[in-house]
């Protein structure tokens, strides 16, 4: 059985408090879905954007996984607004990894990440508003 | 462990030790510094309180001081049975049977022995949890020589029938070791009643400190047992090595505590398991591991649908000191391999805590550890993508 790991203070800040997290608030745009992953994957993550303009202007994430993909989704979704939506997958994932001090076994969890924000770009927009 | 801090709630992995315990062993590390085998009247003194300690830990057992052997814990123990018993008994059949949920200290012993020959019938239980005398009868063949049977399940707290395997064992001249690690000292344990020829027990779950514990060997007739280690005459040559008093002194009192303690111990710590379960019951989509009964009065296993375990126990952190279903050996958390067993998916298992409650646990500590895991559980559940619920269980 195991007990908690130590986790670096970015990590753990994100968890506990992660911007952007939950559903996408209501608001004028195209409402725009990214979603990767399972159980299987140890990772599973759902970003949500409104897109004006052609630029996300508020964006969500919720996800299941360690306290790694928390982090990394809530710095992802944080990241997003101002983008384009084909620009959303586009974040360097190695770098990701060095900002939250990543364990090497992990990385597979940040590609399922960057596979749900890449899912942004394809997702068919939906109008609401 | 009560008060301010996180609620403790790891007692199955190891109970905070006593403050008489302590007291005793300090006193037994200031005024007993002569080594247990030497012949003056120091080495004696020494002696005297082993032995006393030896006796404190037999009454535990219902069983004679002689058959007591200290070793340095339940591993050791473990292995002390399963491969002394084995390596000793090779002339006469080389098939072993176990579980498939036993401890470690179990299981790579037997996986030893596999390499070195031996046969091992590796029994599944039931969902829950339990290995029944009917799954060993079936096994049991000409030439098997142990069974080794775990009395509670330390994952999961369920007690198997170990009597009705024992005298299963016993009909049919086959030796039965049990892991009593986490029962002694939890429910009543008299090694006649439950037919074992073996028993390991360990000091730091019930009270005392870590370092030491105990093998019963049965003394008629005794079970032929090869030792692990060479070098000394002590504890009948099964066990060499200079006996640690202070360990022995703490190990024995906090046995005699534990089994003063049982009558009243036993129901209060399972009534505040159940007001936990309660508690955590409330939240939906929460199914404990495990049969609720029968099993030691202090473990609980809940698994948290939608629930990521490893998340859970950092949620926890400033709250609660538990345990997740995840195995500490590898450093991306392996599923446990006992919730496997018991049919759990991956992901449940991981998304299943051990709460573990003992003598120092209150009221008080299991209402703020039901409230702070019920908030963790829905701040992460609310985290979680639409329809973790159903596909994260």
């Amino acid at each position: 059985l195991s007990a908690v790991r130590a986790y670096p203070a970015r990590v753990r800040d994100l968890f506990q408090a992660p911007p952007a997290a939950g559903p996408l608030p209501a608001g004028r745009g195209e409402h725009r879905v990214g979603e990767a992953g399972d159980a299987a994957a140890g990772a599973w993550i759902r970003f949500e954007a409104r897109v004006a303009d052609g630029r996300i202007a508020t964006a969500r994430f919720r996800a299941w996984g360690c306290p790694y993909v928390i982090a990394a989704a809530a710095l992802v979704a944080g990241r997003l607004e101002g983008l384009t939506p084909a620009a959303a997958g586009e974040f360097d994932v190695q770098a990701l990894a060095v900002e939250l001090d990543l364990p090497p076994e992990r990385l597979g969890r940040l590609l399922v990440v960057a596979d749900a924000a890449r899912g942004l770009a394809a997702s068919p927009a939906a109008t609401a508003g | 462990v009560s008060g301010a801090g996180p609620v403790y709630l790891d007692y199955a992995a190891s109970a905070p030790v006593d403050p008489r315990v302590t007291e005793a062993m300090a006193g037994a590390l200031a005024q007993l510094p002569a080594n247990p085998s030497s012949v003056h009247a120091s080495g004696r003194r020494a002696r005297e309180a082993v032995e006393c300690a030896r006796a404190q830990v037999a009454g535990l057992l219902g069983a004679p001081p002689a058959s007591i052997v200290f070793t340095s814990g339940a591993t050791e123990s473990d292995n002390l049975a399963v491969l002394g018993a084995a390596r000793a008994g090779r002339a006469r059949g080389r098939h072993l049977v176990t579980s498939r949920t036993e401890h470690r200290a179990v299981l790579d012993a037997c996986r030893r022995l596999e390499r070195e020959g031996f046969e091992v019938s590796w029994l599944r239980p039931g969902g829950d949890g339990r290995i029944l005398a009917e799954q060993v009868a079936e096994v049991l063949r000409p030439d098997t020589i142990l069974v080794s049977v775990m009395h509670a399940n330390n994952e999961t707290g369920v007690l198997n029938d170990v009597a009705a395997i024992g005298a299963l064992c016993r009909a049919r001249g086959v030796l039965l070791h049990v892991d009593a690690a986490q029962s002694a000292g939890r429910v009543d344990l008299d090694v006649e009643a439950l037919g074992a020829d073996l028993v390991a027990l360990t000091g730091h779950k019930l009270g005392g400190p870590k370092g030491i514990g105990a093998l019963y060997v049965r003394r008629l007739p005794r079970p032929p047992l090869e030792p692990l280690l060479y070098g000394g005459g002590q504890e009948g040559g099964l066990r060499p090595g200079t006996l640690p008093t202070h360990q022995a002194v703490g190990f024995g009192l906090a046995c005699e505590l534990a089994r003063a303690a049982l009558p009243t111990e036993a129901p209060r710590v399972r009534a505040l398991r159940e007001d936990l379960w309660q508690r955590l019951a409330g939240l939906g989509h929460v199914e404990r591991n495990g049969a609720a009964e029968p099993s030691v009065p202090g473990i609980l296993n809940v698994f948290f649908a939608g629930i990521e375990g490893e998340s859970l126990l950092l949620e926890l952190e400033a709250s609660v000191e538990a345990s997740s279903g995840s195995a500490c050996s590898s450093a991306s958390a392996e599923p446990s391999y006992v919730l496997r067993a018991l049919g759990r998916s991956d992901a449940a298992a991981q998304a299943s805590l051990r709460l573990s409650l003992g003598r120092f646990t209150t009221v008080g500590d299991v209402a703020r550890a039901g409230a702070a895991i019920a908030a963790g559980v829905e701040r992460l559940r609310a985290l979680a993508p639409p329809g973790a619920l159903e596909r994260i269980a």
